[in-house]
């Protein structure tokens, strides 16, 4: 670079795909936060299908096949729990982390306007958190149609409609993390925030009977009602209220957005099922 | 069209903070292909002044434009060839070098992508353009902040106390680094406290103080504006003080270590020629051996204290 180029008016080629391009190269960079995420998504997976499969090869008589359709729901409600903490990860990181280095301000004065910088952070983002959401339903997938044994496949319909729900799941909770995080300027607040919301309050006002349906619109009961029938716990009931699941007084007793493994049942070769974590609905292992 | 020769132009330019007015009324007028200072004191309103030019802060009242483009109006178009610095360059620190130039490169525009390397060249980075920023010092964090600001091919920088935390090596490179860019047609305006600095690097400048500008002008026009001074070294001071007291043209003496500082009226060049003459034929006359006679040149410093010192008087 020497001399100024001459550039009597400087033409305004700015395109929309490398500001995308430069959201996911911040996150994809952010070591820990990756590592974490993957570690909430594809590792949790992993690790529980790779119990199941051994539960099942060491002991057939008493654990089922680690694939089936309860062991999909059961997957999907996990990946579906995780994965909505990973998708508030990654929107706090997405939405603050130019606020809180101060960046945001170097990007300001480029002229660049505010609304493009915001609104690159939206598909940016949405690319790391499916890409690792994605990895993890292979895995989901490839064990319960893969290693379903005796028991029904899950439909290709099925997969479909399951995916769809969970990927709504994850980016709403990915575009609120952002929103707020892009809001408060704070990626520790953000989170801290959400996951009070997720974990603790909650449950508390799915508990609250005077809310009556009202509970319905509450983000974590919200999604249950929308998920496939099939892939939802039998104690779920024949009418999608959130009552009776997250009052305690079903079966689950747990609200499974929550804590997500606690309505786990792995299918036993007749098709009986074993919650595997059920410590906060039973306190111990059901056989 | 033949461009403005000024890239940034203000008027009436006012910025209040609930009850409290930070810049006001602020007439600035930086010439094209110069390196313009914008010089005060700590919380004089330089870097507000700045953060309105560059869109960072609205404006209370007043206009003001960038390479000619009315901003806020045309403010994206204005912005797209200034490179600015507000007070210390921010990175992500667990990022690159490079990579850092890389996310700025993808606001500004694919053009800005192809100068990277160039830049983090231009600026002595690049053995070290692939290590994370984290690990970079304060000086190399200045350097990669120029590399972004060239990424812009800028016609307009604007630097907010851009040496800073700099060590003395670090302050001539970067002196150096701003001449060159003038050399190459650019303008630079920078904002500082740091008198002897902004002397020694920019033609021209405005002194600020409480949010006002106070005089603007090149350098030799501001240091030639005050009173004419003569320091005189002789054998005998106090018989040269008591000689020269009487002399028409002398409005003060000091004596300080052992020099006398004769201090003129305000008189012009010419007049103030003859009177260093009669000074010394008249200490000659009086057989005072004179060792040493010499005109003081007001430095900025000198400038700055006596504006400054007079806005506090007035006040």
């Amino acid at each position: 670079m020497t001399a100024l180029t001459a550039i009597a008016s400087p033409p305004l080629r700015r395109p929309f795909l490398p500001l995308v391009r430069a959201e996911v190269l911040k996150l994809r960079k952010n070591r820990g936060l990756v590592l974490t995420a993957a570690a909430m998504t594809v590792g949790a997976m992993i690790v529980a299908y790779t119990i199941l499969l051994l539960l099942h090869a060491f002991n057939p008589d008493h654990h089922g096949p680690a694939g089936g359709v309860a062991n999909l729901g059961n997957g999907v409600m996990l990946l579906a729990g995780l994965g909505s903490v990973a998708a508030i990860l990654i929107g706090a990181a997405a939405g603050a982390a130019d606020l809180t280095s101060g960046v945001f301000r170097e990007l300001v004065v480029t002229g660049r306007s505010r609304l493009a910088l915001f609104t690159a952070r939206i598909p940016g983002g949405l690319a790391v958190i499916v890409s690792l959401i994605a990895a993890a339903v292979v895995i989901v997938v490839t064990v319960t149609v893969g290693f379903a044994g005796s028991l029904a496949a899950p439909s290709a319909g099925l997969l479909a409609g399951t995916v769809v729900w969970l990927l709504v799941e994850i980016a709403f909770y990915f575009a609120v993390a952002l929103g707020l995080g892009s809001l408060l300027g704070s990626r520790a607040q953000t989170i801290a925030i959400l996951l009070a919301w997720r974990m603790a309050v909650t449950p508390i006002l799915l508990s609250i009977g005077a809310l009556g349906v009202a509970r319905d619109v509450v983000p974590g009961a919200a999604f249950n009602q929308l998920a496939p029938d099939a892939i939802v716990p039998d104690h779920r009931g024949s009418r999608r209220s959130t009552f009776p699941r997250w009052s305690g007084t079903g079966s689950g007793g747990t609200p499974s957005s929550s804590m997500p493994c606690s309505h786990w049942p792995s299918a036993r070769s007749t098709s009986r099922t074993r919650s595997i974590t059920t410590a906060t609905s039973s306190g111990s292992p059901s056989r | 069209m033949t461009p403005s020769p000024f890239v940034i132009e203000t008027a009436g330019l006012t910025k209040r903070f609930g009850g409290r007015t930070v810049v006001q009324d602020v007439e600035l007028q930086v010439p094209r292909g110069s390196a313009f200072g914008y010089l005060g004191p700590n919380g004089a309103g330089k870097t507000t002044l700045i953060r309105m030019l560059l869109g960072l802060t609205r404006a209370t009242s007043g206009s003001m434009s960038l390479l000619g483009l009315p901003v806020p109006q045309r403010r994206g178009e204005a912005l797209a060839r200034v490179g600015a610095i507000v007070e210390e360059p921010r990175f992500h620190r667990y990022l690159t070098g490079r990579e850092n130039l890389e996310i700025v490169a993808a606001a500004r525009g694919p053009e800005a992508a192809h100068r990277i390397d160039g830049a983090i060249e231009r600026v002595g980075l690049a053995r070290r353009a692939n290590d994370r920023v984290g690990t970079y010092s304060l000086g190399m964090r200045q350097r990669l902040g120029i590399a972004r600001l060239l990424l812009a091919d800028p016609e307009l920088l604007i630097l907010d106390e851009p040496m800073n935390g700099l060590d003395p090596a670090g302050i001539e490179e970067f002196r150096f680094l701003i001449r060159s860019l003038v050399a190459e047609g650019r303008t630079v305006m920078l904002s500082s406290h740091l008198l002897d600095e902004v002397e020694k690097t920019v033609d021209a400048l405005a002194i600020v103080d409480q949010g006002r500008v106070v005089v603007q002008g090149s350098i030799a026009d501001l240091t030639r504006n005050g009173p004419a001074t003569l320091m005189i070294a002789s054998a005998d001071n106090s018989r040269a003080r008591h000689v020269l007291g009487s002399h028409a043209a002398v409005s003060s003496i000091v004596s300080e270590e052992g020099i006398l500082r004769v201090q003129l009226g305000r008189v012009d060049e010419r007049v103030e020629h003859e009177a260093f003459a009669d000074i010394n034929r008249r200490l000659v006359e009086a057989g005072i051996p004179v060792y040493r006679l010499e005109p003081e040149h007001a430095s900025l410093e000198r400038r700055f204290l006596e504006i400054t010192s007079r806005l506090e008087e007035a006040a």
